[in-house]
């Protein structure tokens, strides 16, 4: 063999296999909507359990084609703001790039994978609103959400020249403010306008429990989603030596910003991380198993920010802080704002995730960033990503759900809410036990 | 750099870097951290079995 057919049998290999790390991870993030699904379903009781597990399945299935309409475009486009980069018309649904193509093995696998974090990101954000929202206006949100919101986030934070990135340094590898944080304060602005459900408050304004119908979905569905965070976590990582993204001279992983990483860095954060959220979580929660769960997401998210560099131990110490705060934090929302998350995804996810963000800050200030062309990680530069990563949340959550609220097209009927929502629109029960 | 971190290679850069995670070349630190995470789990099976405990008194 010579020189010229080996360097081409190696290129070959190289994006072949890449294109099945990809493929594989994108199918094993399935889980987390399997996990999600069993999870609301569980968490639901017996007279919506069908209503909320359909609202996780047609979540899953108008996120795929809004995004590849125009939720790619907008995460490849506006990485330097509000105004679209021209791209020849790459990411556009009418361009050759949206298809198959024999010179290219990767753009479809990256859109897959890219697809599979924002369904993520609409799942988290459905656990807050089960019970109550209709399923057409949960539909119209998860898609504003996931294909729109984040993608404007993940441009801005979570693309190697995303102008928070170039400006401030910000560090956000496994997406804690870029996912996390944006579905988690989406949610919390719709449940604003959404109100609590019927029957959740008493007229002094004290709290009734709900209790879901099953908790063992609740168990078996969260233990899924972490599952299927291994694959969004594997996919947040960058082959070594890709010929098409014109990075023949590397030799590690790379992060998304384009510095050295290992999959080791994210076994071993992502594993301390979790141990240490459910232990957080069960030491606040006096042994909760739901909260123990939610602690073990927590933690992950807690260190998902800087999974690409933590130390083991630090991990499992953030992580334990992430379980813990959890509650306060969800038990403070529901004090104050009267808000009914029956999943407590605000707290896990936006609380969190804010927690994950600003500890990158706190413990890894001075990490330099992939080239000279990116700041160093700063407290200031974190803190500033944590500003506008609730923003991009919170305010289309609320702004547009308080006008499909004005117009009657959010909330299922207080009646229709007592009869059940299987029975009353779905004419279905979720057993016949 | 943060007080709780340090880098162990070159001002904004990977070159010649190893072990890169937070605090790699600092061993007191390190030390530190797998101190606390000891720390969390005996208080951790402590304050659970204490809690079994008053649990069983209150319930006699």
């Amino acid at each position: 063999m010579t020189l010229e057919e080996l360097t081409s049998y190696v290129t070959v290999q190289s994006a072949t296999i890449a294109e099945g790390w990809y493929y594989i991870m994108t199918g094993l993030m399935i889980a987390i909507h399997v996990g999600f699904l069993m999870y609301e379903v569980g968490a639901s009781r017996m007279q919506n359990a069908v209503s909320s597990g359909v609202k996780n399945l047609l979540a899953f299935a108008f996120m795929i084609p809004t995004f590849w309409l125009f939720g790619w475009y907008i995460y490849l486009a506006f990485p330097h703001g509000l105004v679209p980069m021209d791209m020849e018309g790459y990411g556009v649904p009418w361009n050759v790039s949206m298809g198959p193509m024999l010179s290219d093995q990767l753009t479809g696998v990256f859109w897959a994978a890219f697809t599979l974090f924002a369904c993520t990101t609409a799942s988290v954000f459905s656990g807050a609103v089960i019970e109550r929202i209709r399923i057409s206006s949960f539909v119209f949100l998860a898609v504003l959400l996931g294909s729109v919101c984040w993608n404007l986030g993940a441009s801005w934070g979570w693309h190697f020249d995303g102008w928070l990135v170039t400006k401030f340094g910000y560090h956000d590898v496994a997406a804690a403010g870029v996912v996390h944080m944006i579905a988690g304060w989406f949610a919390f602005g719709v449940i604003l306008n959404l109100g609590p459900r019927v029957g959740r408050y008493n007229a002094d304004g004290s709290m009734n429990e709900l209790e879901g119908h099953d908790l063992r979905f609740s168990f078996v569905g969260l233990l899924m989603i972490i599952v299927g965070f291994f694959g969004f976590l594997g996919a947040c990582l960058i082959w070594p030596g890709l010929p098409a993204l014109g990075m023949q001279e590397v030799t590690t992983w790379t992060q998304i910003y384009g510095a050295p990483a290992t999959l080791s860095s994210f076994a071993y954060n992502t594993l301390m991380g979790l141990a240490g959220g459910m232990i957080g979580a069960f030491w606040m929660s006096k042994g909760n198993p739901f909260w123990m769960m939610s602690g073990g997401l927590a933690g992950i998210f807690s260190c998902a920010s800087g999974l690409d560099i933590w130390y083991p131990g630090l991990a499992f110490v953030l992580g334990t802080v992430g379980g813990i705060i959890i509650i306060p934090a969800n038990d403070l929302l529901h004090k104050i704002f009267k808000v009914d998350d029956p999943v407590g995804a605000v707290a896990v996810h936006g609380v969190a995730g804010i927690w994950g963000v600003l500890a990158m800050g706190i413990f890894a200030s001075g990490y330099p960033g992939a080239s000279d062309a990116i700041p160093a990680v700063s407290f200031y530069g974190q803190l500033i990503g944590c500003i506008t990563m609730f923003a991009v949340g919170f305010i289309p959550g609320y702004g547009v759900s308080f006008v499909m609220k004005m117009m009657g097209w959010l909330r299922v009927p207080d009646h229709v809410q007592q009869a059940g929502i299987d029975k009353a629109e779905l004419g279905l029960r979720a057993t016949n036990y | 750099m943060s007080i709780f971190n340090s880098w162990p290679g070159a001002s904004n850069s990977y070159d010649g870097v190893d072990a890169y995670f937070t605090s790699a070349n600092n061993e007191g630190t390190l030390i530190f951290w797998t101190l606390v995470s000891i720390a969390i789990l005996i208080f951790t099976t402590w304050s659970a079995a204490k809690h079994e405990s008053e649990t069983a008194k209150n319930t006699k």
